[in-house]
């Protein structure tokens, strides 16, 4: 009987330690926190692109038939040699340079606020566009593609293995449990263009980005996006950029401006 | 039926302080193996991603192109000056490395191992690149970085803290070098700091450079690598050899002679200005004051219009097929 209760005390002190490992560290006591105040970095504010990279191909609309840099399958450069913005202006679709998968990389400001506990609003004034970040959940089943999808949100969760079995921490814990990243999964869009001069992706495009915050030694705030396009259809694999916002002190410099398609 | 209740609970009571000791034996196990700071292991092999800038990664930038950068006049007049001759008349410019704040953008196949003291604790993350044999120290155990009269390297100095997840750098001691291999020129009085975080797969390295004799604000750009445990990276080598025997002079263009700075501008169908680089064309706003381009732009892309992934980087790809 004592070998009974002893094992069976060691085992809850397993799984007690293992589930507390598997947590991170404690957080305070009550009801769960939302996401907005479980939020491990602040995302709000005005902030502005500064273009240190690919700049002929974000500061002016390239040229006709440059897909540099972007992995694109032979039938993206057949499309690619079709564009015509004068036909995108004819059928009202000025906005196709501006859907979720290209958007971060153009010139211009964002704004993000909390529309409520659970849901990040991302508003870019090139464009005016206006991107939802939902915390939890899944696309909604009636859910219709648009310019900017529909976005899933989670603070990252610590760095792990995918699919890897639980372990017992015994001789190793798990590192990497203070994570301040923002992580959103984008679905639901509707074929659009990587860069303005007419790069497809098509509607099985889904977008994968990290928000990083980060300060400098200036005092400067900024934030850097990963984002990751994967296009089964115009992509020959996925497409990695990262872009880098720096914080604004008000809206002074917040002008929106409606979608151009050349 | 317990016929004896006192023993049962002393069987008991010495059961639950057994249990409860392994309980604190192993709690002690775990925080001696726990590091003193929540860390992401970065050890790895991590393959470059080229798809930001891929011509001016891979084949080279072209002359006179300074977008993007916050230079100063001094900065455009060392770079107008540039003559790439000069890589193969003076033997000292052959097997010039890359600086560590160049490499990181210029990118490379990367190797990041780390060094571990005897309790496990990290010391520091080494870096490897294969061009110029580039190999970093980044000291994790609060050291401080030496005397601005110390030694400066290619490389620098490297020191690291976490911030959470991201580890940021800070790079001190470093030589003169350039931010574009088309001789933007950076200054040994640079510092660098670096933030990296590792995303599933994917590693992003922010690199944010303030030089107070080139830039007139930090230049801040972004990489990425992903994880590649299939990767093998060789030794690198590179032999000086004099390739114009007898040559006396350093290459260069004297001010306001070189021929070839407005190429760039006419292949792309730019403004000259905004070629020139600075602050203020780094900012959406200045899409408002962009002048003409200065030439007749183009109909279409002529010129490293496919660069993908790789070195697939053709100068002049096939045209279209003419209808």
């Amino acid at each position: 009987m004592s070998a009974r209760i002893r094992l069976t005390i060691g085992a809850l002190c397993l799984t007690g330690v293992a589930s507390l490992l598997a947590q991170g560290p404690p957080g305070p006591p009550g009801p769960p926190r939302s996401p907005r105040e479980s939020a491990p970095a602040d995302f709000t504010g005005y902030w502005v692109s500064v273009i240190a990279e690919d700049w002929r191909w974000r500061m002016v609309t390239p040229l006709k038939g440059d897909s540099s840099s972007i992995p694109v399958t032979p039938e993206s450069r057949k499309v690619l040699e079709a564009w015509d913005p004068a036909k995108d202006e004819a059928a009202g679709l000025q906005c196709k340079g501006y859907g979720a998968a290209g958007l971060m990389r153009l010139p211009g400001r964002v704004h993000i606020t909390w529309q409520d506990d659970t849901t990040l609003k991302l508003e870019t004034d090139t464009g005016t566009q206006t991107r939802l970040l939902h915390f939890g959940g899944t696309p909604p089943a009636t859910e219709k593609p648009s310019w900017q999808g529909y976005s899933v949100a989670n603070w990252e969760r610590p760095p792990a293995t995918p699919g890897a079995p639980p372990t017992l921490p015994i001789f190793a814990t798990r590192i990497g449990t203070r994570g301040r990243a923002l992580e959103v999964t984008t679905t639901h869009l509707r074929p659009a263009y990587l860069r303005k001069n007419g790069v497809p992706y098509g509607d099985k495009v889904s977008l994968t980005e990290y928000f990083d915050y980060h300060k400098e030694p200036n005092g400067d705030e900024w934030f850097t996006v990963t984002t990751i396009v994967r296009d089964p259809q115009y992509l020959i694999g996925p497409f990695i950029t990262s872009s880098d916002f720096k914080k604004e002190p008000d809206a002074s410099k917040w002008r929106p401006t409606p979608c151009a398609a050349r | 039926m317990p016929r004896n209740g006192a023993p049962l609970r002393a069987r008991l009571a010495r059961s639950v302080a057994a249990g409860v000791q392994t309980c604190l034996a192993l709690t002690a196990v775990l925080a001696y193996a726990e590091p003193a700071s929540a860390q992401v292991d970065f050890s790895g092999q991590w393959a470059p991603v080229y798809h930001e800038d891929n011509p001016e990664r891979i084949p080279g930038p072209e002359l006179a192109d300074y977008t993007g950068l916050p230079i100063n006049d001094a900065a455009r007049l060392q770079a107008d000056s540039w003559d790439a001759d000069r890589i193969s008349v003076v033997s000292s410019y052959q097997c010039r490395p890359h600086s560590s704040d160049y490499g990181m953008r210029g990118l490379g196949n990367l190797r990041v191992w780390a060094e571990l003291d005897d309790k496990q604790q990290l010391v520091a993350f080494h870096t490897y690149m294969p061009a110029w044999g580039s190999e970093r120290t980044i000291w994790m155990d609060g050291r401080a970085h030496p005397a601005d009269y110390a030694e400066h390297t290619f490389q620098g100095f490297s020191t690291g803290v976490w911030e959470g997840n991201m580890l940021t750098i800070t790079t001190t001691h470093l030589k003169t070098n350039y931010y574009r291999r088309n001789g933007v020129p950076s200054s040994d009085r640079r510092t660098v700091v670096e933030h990296w975080t590792r995303h599933a797969e994917f590693l992003t390295v922010v690199t944010v450079v303030t030089d107070p004799v080139f830039l007139t604000e930090p230049l801040v750009r972004s990489q990425n690598w992903f994880n590649d445990v299939g990767q093998a990276l060789p030794a690198f080598t590179c032999e000086y050899a004099p390739e114009v025997p007898g040559a006396q002079e350093v290459p260069n263009h004297l001010p306001g002679t070189n021929p070839y700075l407005t190429e760039f501008a006419d292949w792309y169908g730019l403004e000259l200005a905004a070629t020139r680089g600075g602050a203020e064309t780094m900012y959406p706003e200045y899409q408002l004051k962009m002048g003409a381009p200065h030439a007749k732009p183009p109909d279409r892309c002529k010129r490293y219009c496919t660069c993908g992934g790789g070195f697939n980087c053709d100068v002049n790809p096939p045209r279209p097929p003419a209808r």
